[in-house]
């Protein structure tokens, strides 16, 4: 079956399934660094905390990622995100092995353009409170929270990196497999 | 000479869509479109087609989108003391980063629609293609749910934050608004439905 296939490229069949295998490691390598990623960013956000040791009348004095329910958003999205990818690294192991899968590669890049999707909508409205929550909005008079709780705002500010790179990583990942589709 | 080599492989069933040089001899005038060529050359044909439909179906929502929050300019005929009376989209930052995303997944759209009927054999461009559209689908993602943040810490405010709801008197730039981000996620979906059948397409050949 293999031999008949390539009965032009015998040359070559070393140096291209080199080259296949170095995308399927090279997809495996990816996925645990979104994994973490991931992970580092769901328990850095959630596990925010801060509570000033003084009050006043307007402001309450404990801040909480719940307390903003695009964060809860950011947490929840991570996780499932962080879960997909965890469930996912058996499947590309199996494709280092066996370079020949079609269909499974095909699910893995549906799923991969759906984590893409969820976890660049976490992360990029996360970053649109933490902004507002640095900057305020003078307009519609929305204060910073930030000049109050710094470390608050510095650990959520902290938590979308490995989000964002999470999110680099699996446009990676979708290139990775389309190549590797692409390649047979 | 080229024939009967590509005949005999036909033969093995070693893939379903081959359409070199059999394929296109074979195709008449008088044959329908997408009828055309033997072997999966009119599924393919119907899927560039199809591919063509949903970018311009992806092209239209980031348009509307990006129009529909740029001209989002709202003067209350009321003022008080802390308001101020005139809501736009210069006011927010997310916005005006939704107007950018939104024009330049439109402009990526229109540009790339030459391009979405590649041969079968071109792959590069067909990975261009792919990682392309990939990108835009993050950043479209990324715009869209920042502005969806935004639209909702102005209908809901935040108890905690002290962050009064500013929809309760600006209701036609919310509405504005709330469709702007609803269109874009709309153009998310046509634009992941797109990658997957590239990704299909690619599969194939």
């Amino acid at each position: 079956m293999e031999g008949s296939a390539e009965h032009g490229e015998t040359s070559k069949a070393p140096l291209s399934k080199g080259i296949s295998k170095g995308v399927s490691i090279l997809d495996v390598i990816l996925r645990f660094v979104a994994i973490i990623g991931t992970l580092a960013s769901a328990i850095a956000m959630g596990t925010t905390n801060q509570t000033l040791p003084f009050f006043t009348q307007f402001i309450r004095f404990k801040a909480q990622y719940s307390d903003l329910p695009t964060l809860t958003f950011f947490v929840v999205a991570n996780s499932i995100v962080c879960a997909y990818l965890i469930l996912s690294l058996p499947l590309s192991i199996v494709h280092v092995i066996r370079s020949r899968a079609k269909y499974s590669r095909l699910i893995l890049i549906f799923f991969d353009a759906v984590m893409l999707a969820l976890v660049a909508a976490g992360a990029s409205a996360a970053a649109a409170i933490v902004y507002l929550a640095h900057k305020g909005n003078a307009r519609a008079n929305w204060l910073a929270i930030c000049q109050q709780f710094d470390s608050f705002c510095e650990r959520i500010s902290g938590s979308l990196i490995g989000s964002f790179a999470a999110m680099v990583v699996l446009v990676l990942l979708i290139f990775l497999s389309a190549i590797a589709l692409a390649r047979r | 000479m080229s024939d009967t080599i590509f005949v005999g492989e036909h033969g093995k069933a070693a893939a379903s869509s081959y359409d070199h040089g059999a394929g296109h001899k074979a195709s008449s005038s008088d044959v329908p479109f997408l009828l055309r060529s033997g072997g999966g050359g009119g599924l393919r044909r119907c899927l560039g087609l199809i591919d063509l439909v949903l970018r311009v179906a992806a092209f239209a929502p980031t348009l509307a989108a990006a129009i529909s929050i740029g001209t989002s300019d709202e003067r209350l005929s009321i003022f008080t003391n802390y308001f101020q009376f005139r809501a736009r989209f210069d006011d927010f930052p997310a916005f005006s980063f939704f107007i950018v995303a939104n024009a330049i997944a439109a402009g990526y759209m229109v540009l790339s629609l030459p391009f979405s009927a590649a041969s079968s054999k071109a792959t590069a461009v067909k990975l261009l293609l792919l990682i392309c559209d990939t990108v835009m689908m993050g950043l479209v993602t990324a715009a869209a749910s920042a502005a969806a943040a935004m639209v909702y810490v102005a209908h809901e405010g935040n108890l905690r934050a002290n962050w009064v709801p500013i929809c309760l008197q600006f209701h036609g730039f919310c509405q504005r608004t709330s469709g702007a981000v609803i269109a874009s996620f709309l153009a998310v979906f046509v634009l992941m439905i797109l990658i997957v059948m590239a990704a299909c397409t690619m599969r194939r050949s």
